[in-house]
């Protein structure tokens, strides 16, 4: 019976931390399908995210899941600045230079967050603090069914985004043959911004989430990355569902280990998944075979 | 036969400015010990010629067009290869360091066989999960690596100047072979991969064979800079791994000039003075949150100047450096014509 409990806690407790994970992975993939940019500090923007949706919860008592919304615009507003300032300059020259950009920017970012808020961590208390759902053996915090389903209801809107209007098939142009798209008449600098700025804005909600699950401090955002890309590999890259996927299974497989072996594991066991999908698919799991 | 060899060199190098910077730095190494003979500037000079070896390792990888962001695997497999061998087995730690670089080597030369078909960012990803999972590991077996509490490291030779004289001779070392590595058809193909590895493969070059070779001398040097810090320290514990460590090269090599030589060189002069003298003035800086600000105001600005650096000094300061000695030059010359 109690192994039963177990079960379900892993896999609850797996899908909503790989809600999160989805939400970056998403964003990351959408900046790398469109701009072909990678992007190691997209980690900050969700820590960014966390302290903004803190700062408006706590100084202003915004209600915890309207300040998702908020942290959006702001994170986007960001992202925005950062792609304007630092990734287009670098954009189309060498392949090392923006992973450089990024970890300049990993330093700037937390150490702003730093001066801005302090390093001791955080947490944003959400009404539903208290409140759980019985199933049984196992209780379920209703916090992450709220937050699995936003998560559900971004990734809607996006897909709808990216499918059906018109800026989003621009999107799909543009990460297809830039050069070409130019030549369709798509300005792709705006592409560019506009594509940032939604990858910023999915990582500023999945930051206020994290917030509500996990306490956070201003140095949480460097292995969330790591590991959204771990997860934009095992599912394939420029792939959405693949993404989606991946990331809840990345999330179980996490709290498997971690129940199984210990919290240590926790960073590592991941890791070595990784290395192995990397040798055996280099294309990931749901990848197409190319290049 | 070897003397000749020599002579012959000096004297067809005679010529070049390249040589006498050189011949000049090298003295300037050996002789600033006795004008800055107080023990902290000593431990500042030992830091950064145990950083350029460390730099000099990350930027021969770079240079065949794979950064690593997992290199403090290699430092601390190094470290933690000599250190124990000097604490279970009594083996000298002036063969410790070389055995831990050759671990590191045989390591890296695995982890290498992964790398060299992924591209730029997977590499990086896989390297950076290396050195989590490398962290795990050691924190795992404590009962063998006694590495979450950290232990004692065995003195290699006295520190002060007799281990800044033995870490400059090594960083002098390291420097000349990474110099003849890059002048050897080697390094032409380490530099034709990094340009483009599809045309590097389609004019004959054995890029994966390459790309591994670069790989198992660069996990060699760092694995020996490891045992050489470790040892320096004179106290070695898991932190070792921390990614704080995996970015220090990478932040010197590109700050310095990525994949020159002296890149790795001035990049570690830079950022080891920042971080040892910059901290003198915190004391002075407000408080916020109840801590000094000093130490993150100082990350801020090295964030901000490595994005910079990036983006309006491409190929680092040692560009900058030669630009403004070729202007020199060329208004001396005006003035003498």
């Amino acid at each position: 019976m109690i192994y039963s409990s177990t079960l379900v806690l892993t896999i609850m407790w797996g899908a909503a931390i790989g809600c999160i994970y989805v939400l970056l992975a998403t964003g990351l993939n959408l900046i790398f399908g469109v701009m072909k940019l990678v992007n190691f500090a997209h980690g900050e923007l969700l820590m960014i995210g966390a302290y903004i949706g803190f700062t408006f919860a706590t100084a202003l008592g915004v209600n915890v899941y309207v300040a998702v919304l908020l942290s959006m615009g702001l994170v986007a507003l960001i992202g925005i600045g950062v792609e304007r300032l630092t990734f287009r300059r670098v954009l189309g020259s060498e392949k090392l230079n923006e992973i450089f950009v990024s970890l300049g920017l990993i330093l700037i970012f937390d150490n702003v967050a730093v001066l801005l808020w302090g390093d001791k961590s955080k947490r944003i208390i959400s009404p539903f603090e208290n409140l759980s759902l019985d199933l049984g053996e196992a209780s379920i915090r209703v916090d992450w069914l709220i937050a699995i389903l936003i998560v559900i209801v971004i990734l809607i809107a996006l897909v709808f985004l990216v499918k059906k209007t018109k800026i989003g098939m621009a999107m799909q142009a543009t990460s297809q043959r830039s050069q070409t798209s130019m030549l369709m008449g798509i300005n792709i600098e705006r592409i560019y911004v506009f594509t940032f700025a939604l990858g910023a804005a999915l990582a500023g909600a999945a930051g206020v989430l994290y917030g509500i699950i996990f306490p956070f401090n201003p140095y949480v955002g460097a292995l969330p990355t790591i590991k959204a890309f771990a997860i934009i590999i095992l599912g394939g890259l420029g792939s959405i569902p693949g993404a989606i996927i991946g990331g809840l299974l990345y999330g179980i497989a996490e709290q498997t280990a971690v129940i199984t072996l210990g919290s240590i594991w926790r960073d590592a066991v991941a890791f070595t998944v990784l290395i192995i999908v990397l040798v055996l698919r280099p294309e990931g799991l749901f990848g197409k075979r190319g290049e | 036969m070897f003397t000749k060899d020599i002579v012959s060199w000096i004297k067809q190098s005679r010529k070049s400015t390249k040589f006498y910077i050189f011949v000049a730095s090298i003295l300037f190494s050996l002789i600033i010990p006795f004008f800055l003979s107080d023990s902290l500037s000593i431990r500042v000079l030992t830091l950064m010629a145990l950083f350029t070896i460390y730099a000099s390792s990350w930027n021969l990888l770079a240079t065949s067009g794979q950064g690593s962001l997992g290199h403090a695997a290699f430092l601390g497999i190094g470290g933690f290869t000599s250190s124990l061998l000097a604490l279970n087995l009594d083996v000298p730690p002036i063969i410790g360091i070389f055995i831990g670089g050759l671990l590191s080597a045989a390591i890296g030369f695995l982890i290498g066989l992964t790398c060299v078909r992924l591209k730029a960012w997977f590499l990086g990803m896989v390297t950076f999960g290396f050195a989590v999972i490398t962290e795990t590991l050691v924190s795992h077996f404590d009962d063998f690596t006694y590495g979450v509490m950290g232990f004692r490291t065995a003195p290699l030779v006295p520190l002060g100047l007799p281990f800044y004289y033995l870490a400059l001779f090594l960083a002098i070392s390291c420097v000349i072979s990474i110099y003849y590595i890059m002048k050897s058809k080697m390094g032409l193909a380490f530099r034709a991969i990094h340009q483009n590895e599809l045309e590097a493969k389609m004019i004959g070059i054995n890029t994966a064979k390459y790309k591994l070779y670069a790989f198992v001398i660069s996990t060699f040097i760092a694995g020996l800079a490891g045992g050489l810090y470790a040892h320096f320290l004179r106290y070695i514990r898991v932190s070792i791994f921390t990614p704080a460590n995996s970015f220090e090269p990478l932040m010197m090599s590109v700050i310095g000039g990525l994949g020159t030589i002296e890149g790795p060189i001035i990049g570690s002069i830079i950022l080891v003075a920042i971080d040892s003298y910059l901290p003198n003035i915190d004391k002075f800086l407000p408080t916020i949150h109840g801590t000094f600000i000093g130490p993150y105001l100082r990350l801020l600005g090295l964030g901000i100047f490595l994005v910079m650096v990036v983006i309006f000094l491409p190929k680092g300061v040692s560009s900058l450096l030669r630009k403004i000695y070729k202007h020199l030059r060329s208004n001396l010359k005006e003035k003498k014509s």
